[in-house]
């Protein structure tokens, strides 16, 4: 189905959430287009000491949901400028 | 034993595989913590309820070792958000407001976990900064580019090369980055680099080996991550060249200050 688990929300941890960090790189099956950190990071297979910018940029347009931890933006005071600004609440 | 290594790859799905139902994430190397301040921020007060299972601002605890003057600096800058995955990165990156869209006067501080975005910090009191500062009104359609590649290069691990090089796997030594910044000011962007050391122009050795390896950082941000040619003249009205500061220098201000250009 297109439902996504993650957009629940009330629906108890999401899929980020509950995915368990990668042990063993050797054992991940990328699909076809997908770089794989391994051939950047021989040795340290296990735990990669660095990923290249264009192995990250892969994940961009995949990673879209809204991780758990992340509190409302207006908690924060983390708001658009064209927010305060429509709200008359610029500090200028 | 190859139908078992068939299975154990069906098990393990990435996002790539399966971006609804994944099992496994990419973990970082270091874990990260994002805070913000803004004139926004100033005096506001997490909500008591029913927003208590937020984090707080952390006042760290230390043996009279940080001053008050940090946890004054240190009051109105916010806590966002906690990440030691790939995935977790993007899904804040994709959720939270660009620099271009952030209002004047605010900064995001992208430090590893465990140090607060404060010289006063044990990690960042003998430590410096690369900056660069560029005009608003010309670099606002670059502004947030050069942000996601400096954080990229920061969460990848790829401004300080040693981590790559080491030959033991077990024994990685430790990387000079302790966080980056961004501020938005009504003229210009600053974006920052800060690291654990800064060379002392003291000619031993071991000094100017640190320099070469902060040398190092400040090419690699200006030439990978911001995309100026490497023999590129930045200076210009409300712009800097790529420049390193101790942030006991920075104290100084003026003659005394020992800036690195590169």
């Amino acid at each position: 189905t297109g439902a996504k688990p993650t957009s629940l929300g009330s629906a108890g941890p999401s899929v980020l959430a509950n995915a368990r960090h990668i042990d063993d790189f050797s054992a991940v099956n990328y699909p076809e287009g997908i770089s794989s950190p391994i051939t950047e990071n021989a040795p340290a297979l296990n735990k990669p000491r660095h990923y290249s910018r264009d192995f990250l940029l892969q994940f961009m347009d995949v990673c879209k949901d809204k991780p758990d931890n992340l509190p409302p933006l207006e908690i924060l005071g983390l708001q658009p400028e064209s927010y305060q600004i429509a709200r008359g609440g610029s500090n200028r | 034993e190859e139908v078992d290594m068939q299975q154990q790859a069906e098990n393990i799905r990435t996002v790539f595989n399966d971006p609804t139902n994944f099992n496994v994430k990419h973990p970082l190397f270091s874990a990260w913590t994002l805070w913000f301040d803004s004139p926004a921020t100033k005096g506001r007060n997490m909500p008591q309820t029913p927003m208590t299972s937020f984090p707080q601002t952390p006042v760290p605890q230390t043996p009279g070792g940080l001053a008050s003057a940090a946890q004054g600096w240190m009051e109105d800058i916010k806590r966002v958000i906690s990440f030691d995955s790939v995935e977790e990165f993007w899904g804040m990156y994709n959720n939270i407001v660009p620099p271009s869209n952030l209002p004047q006067r605010a900064n995001y501080y992208l430090f590893k976990e465990g140090i607060i975005p404060a010289w006063e910090d044990d990690a960042n009191k003998n430590g410096g900064k690369w900056s660069i500062q560029l005009p608003k009104d010309k670099n606002r359609p670059n502004v947030d580019k050069m942000w996601l590649y400096t954080m990229l290069a920061a969460i990848g691990e790829t401004f300080d090369p040693v981590l790559a090089n080491a030959e033991n796997p077990d024994d990685a030594p430790q990387s000079l980055i302790t966080g980056v910044i961004v501020s938005t000011r009504p003229q210009f962007y600053r974006l920052s680099i800060w690291t654990r050391s800064a060379p002392q122009a003291t000619g031993t050795d071991e000094d100017n080996k640190l320099k070469e390896r902060v040398e190092a950082i400040g090419r690699h941000f200006k030439v990978n991550v911001l995309g100026y040619q490497s023999n590129a003249k930045l200076h210009a009205p409300l712009a800097t060249e790529v420049e390193f500061l101790s942030h006991k220098d920075s104290d100084k201000k003026g003659k005394q200050a020992r800036k690195i250009i590169v």
